[in-house]
């Protein structure tokens, strides 16, 4: 006679966590009305089905897939109602759409078309590269360096392989009296580049160029030199390395921000090359490099006369080699 | 010696309650300290007025006290026979003593001034007895103005009063009740930043599945902050029909708060060398070869195994200053808890493992009112005293001005007996 008690059965209906049948989904799926999805069982839904097809990151990637639906940036800062509050049809449609991409391992910044980068929300759009973590430290070293040495009004940096804009961006977000040239090989990066100084009310201080630096070194040293500061993360890897990686990264990101070539220094040789031609008296360069790679630079300058000195190596927060700090002689 | 050393020590010491979970045991009356007080019980549950205060012999000849010191060091530097550390520190006491003597000594002059007056108010010419009430009005308001001068110098600055805080809450016994409570609670202090006019930020947020909290920590910062919010450290408890009770039954359920003074970057500095950071990119290769949306960071101090994690953030190095900002927090706090009981050795009673795990307030729903439990002060309207505003405001003054009468009592007795 239990069996007929209403509360005995809601749990076989609705079982906890993981729960939620199939059916229900599905039909919530179809955007049938009232079936009630709250955001938790969403999140649960789609770090399972993540899981199950392989997806690097399912619960991470299902909980910021979510929360952007919801819009917000984490689950985690909107609070205690949030996570038993039910979906509109709309939302739940939404969040249907954005998983059913991240399934075919498009990265997560590129489904939700943004990530943040230090202070800033950046707009992401494939195949531009995805700034990583990394390259925060890179800019926090810059702008330590120029707090230290106090910059006047009008220093002028120049930024290779912009990409989505990050390090340029963030340098001038941080000091109103920088003025910066970034540049790119690909048209989409200039674009999202040019997009992001925008959104962010910083475009009047920052010139965007299409050009490469390799094929237009003429260009590139008429229309940028004199700068006091150079900054880049230039493609470092190692080419035998480009097989290596996850598919988020290899199928999606644009392999020319990737790629360096056999020892992955082809755009690094040529910032080397160029820096001392660039750079006005006692300029820095900052690099974002591979760990292997300092000690490579380091020879270069001593074996080739480039009027170029290696100043320091930095460690990344994993405590890596990653950056290389040089000044113009 | 005063409960509210004890108040501040808890708020000092919670974090280690939390962190540790090795907190000695509470002693057996550790819920009925007043009892320790013995001749103080009485005054304990009340707040003196600034009158009685100064009627009290002892607050009088701690204040003789400090002029007899005050004329010895300043007989001390005028000799010139002493020189080096004697000098210094006879120079230091003066300077240490001047507001609070110049004060008295003004005091007792307006206090005859105003004896004086008393005699014109009886004169036959009523345009000299307005003028004489007048003097005596003006003689009262700053004879009012001086007392409480005094006592606020009597009161000894802590260093953490002048910092920001971080606080945290955590569900303690109740199951998802106690987390229901903890997110009211949490909500509780965000409204009354708000309400004071204090940044809010959160810096961690754990909820449960029905929409409680389990854990979170918010760094509190503006004028007064920690001196008003230090007082609340301690365990809440709290007596209702939770929304999850088929039956209809009463529950008590408790959470945890803790107030960590957060230093400034100046008073006090970490070695980066005790410190290890891991994040999810710590193994393979990191930068370009990896896109990962896990920017959590967790950062251990390697000396005191002290731990502090932040993933609030898609910025890893956003989570890496905040993960640093709780880290400073613990760290500091434990530095002036040592501190501390370093200074309160000597004394008599064992105030160190009080407050611990000591309630200091109840939120009683079904009688609809809050109770503190250390100055014994209830006030009704739970949900009004829930919303962060001048409910809390009111007990939060209450919890203050008890407080630093508590420390001006020590100090005016504890200079008694030493003087016997």
């Amino acid at each position: 006679m239990m069996l007929f008690r209403p509360n005995a059965i809601l749990p076989f209906i609705y079982p906890k966590n993981t729960g939620v049948s199939r059916q229900v989904l599905t039909c919530a799926a179809r955007g049938v009305g009232g079936s009630g999805l709250t955001v938790q069982q969403a999140v649960m839904k789609w770090q399972e089905d993540f899981q199950v097809s392989g997806v690097a990151e399912p619960e991470l990637s299902s909980q910021y897939i979510v929360a952007h639906v919801l819009g917000l940036k984490t689950l985690d800062s909107l609070g205690r109602r949030s996570l038993v509050q039910i979906l509109s049809d709309r939302q739940t449609q939404r969040i249907w759409e954005l998983c059913t991409q991240r399934i075919t391992r498009k990265p997560v910044q590129y489904v939700i078309e943004e990530w943040d980068f230090r202070d800033l929300t950046l707009k992401m759009r494939p195949p531009v590269f995805i700034p990583r973590p990394e390259t925060e430290e890179l800019v926090r070293l810059v702008l330590d360096d120029l707090q230290k040495q106090g910059v006047g009004d009008g220093l002028r940096f120049l930024e290779v392989g912009c990409g989505s804009g990050a390090i340029s961006l963030s340098l001038l977000h941080s000091m109103p009296q920088l003025r910066g040239v970034a540049l790119d090989q690909s048209q989409e990066a200039v674009d999202l580049t040019k997009e992001n100084a925008h959104r962010l009310g910083l475009s009047d201080r920052l010139e965007v160029l299409h050009l490469d630096l390799i094929k237009d070194e003429d260009l590139v040293l008429r229309r940028c030199a004199p700068v006091q500061l150079l900054v880049s993360n230039p493609p470092y890897l190692f080419t035998e390395d480009m097989n290596a990686l996850a598919p988020e990264v290899y199928r999606f990101e644009d392999h020319a921000a990737l790629d360096g070539g056999q020892e992955g220094m082809c755009v690094i040789d040529q910032i080397l090359t160029l820096a001392s031609e660039l750079l006005s008296e006692q300029g820095h360069v900052y690099l974002e490099v591979e760990p292997r790679h300092p000690p490579i630079i380091r020879n270069r300058l001593q074996q080739r006369i480039m009027g170029l000195e290696y100043v320091v190596t930095h460690y990344d927060i994993s405590n890596r080699p990653r950056f290389c700090v040089l000044q113009r002689r | 010696m005063s409960r509210v050393r004890a108040i501040t020590r808890a708020a000092l010491t919670q974090r280690g309650v939390i962190r540790h979970g090795a907190a000695p045991e509470a002693p057996a009356n550790g819920a009925h300290v007043r009892r320790l007080h013995g001749s103080r019980s009485a005054l304990a549950a009340r707040i003196l007025s600034v009158e009685e205060l100064f009627s009290r012999s002892s607050l009088q000849g701690h204040l003789r006290r400090m002029e007899a010191e005050y004329e010895r060091s300043l007989q001390r530097v005028g000799s010139a026979q002493p020189e080096g550390e004697d000098l210094r520190s006879a120079r230091a006491r003066l300077s240490a003593l001047t507001p609070l003597v110049l004060r008295a000594r003004e005091l007792r002059v307006k206090l005859k001034e105003s004896e004086e007056t008393e005699a014109l108010l009886q004169d036959g010419d009523p345009d000299m007895r307005d003028l004489a009430e007048m003097e005596r009005d003006a003689c009262q308001g700053r004879i009012q103005d001086l007392k409480r001068a005094i006592l606020s110098l009597l009161i000894p600055a802590e260093e953490s009063d002048m910092s920001d805080l971080v606080l945290e809450v955590t569900a303690g016994v109740g199951g998802q009740e106690a987390m229901l409570f903890t997110a009211e609670v949490f909500d509780m202090y965000q409204n009354f930043a708000t309400f004071q006019g204090w940044g809010f930020d959160v810096l961690e947020y754990m909820p449960s599945e029905i929409g409680g909290l389990r854990h979170a920590s918010a760094s509190i910062c503006g004028p007064l902050s920690f001196k008003k919010m230090k007082f609340e450290a301690g365990v809440h408890r709290v007596q209702r029909v939770p929304k999850t009770e088929k039956q209809g039954r009463m529950h008590t359920s408790t959470m945890t708060v803790a107030v960590l003074p957060q230093p400034t970057e100046i008073s006090f500095t970490i070695n980066p060398r005790d410190l290890r950071i891991e994040t999810k990119r710590a193994s393979g290769a990191g930068g370009q070869h990896v896109n990962t949306t896990d920017s959590a960071v967790r950062i251990v101090h390697l000396p005191t195994g002290v731990v502090s994690e932040c993933q609030q953030e898609r910025s890893q190095l956003k989570n890496k200053e905040t993960a640093m900002k709780v880290l400073r927090a613990r760290l500091y706090s434990m530095r002036l808890e040592e501190e501390t009981s370093k200074r309160y050795q000597t004394r008599k009673l064992q105030i160190g493992t009080k407050g611990r795990s000591e309630k200091i307030r109840t939120y009683n729903f079904s009688q609809d009112r809050v109770t503190d439990h250390r100055i014994g002060k209830t006030l009704h309207n739970v949900h009004g005293f829930l919303l962060g505003e001048e409910l809390l405001e009111e007990m939060s003054v209450s919890l203050l001005e008890f407080s630093e009468q508590e420390t001006i009592l020590d100090i005016i007795e504890d200079g008694a007996s030493d003087v016997k």
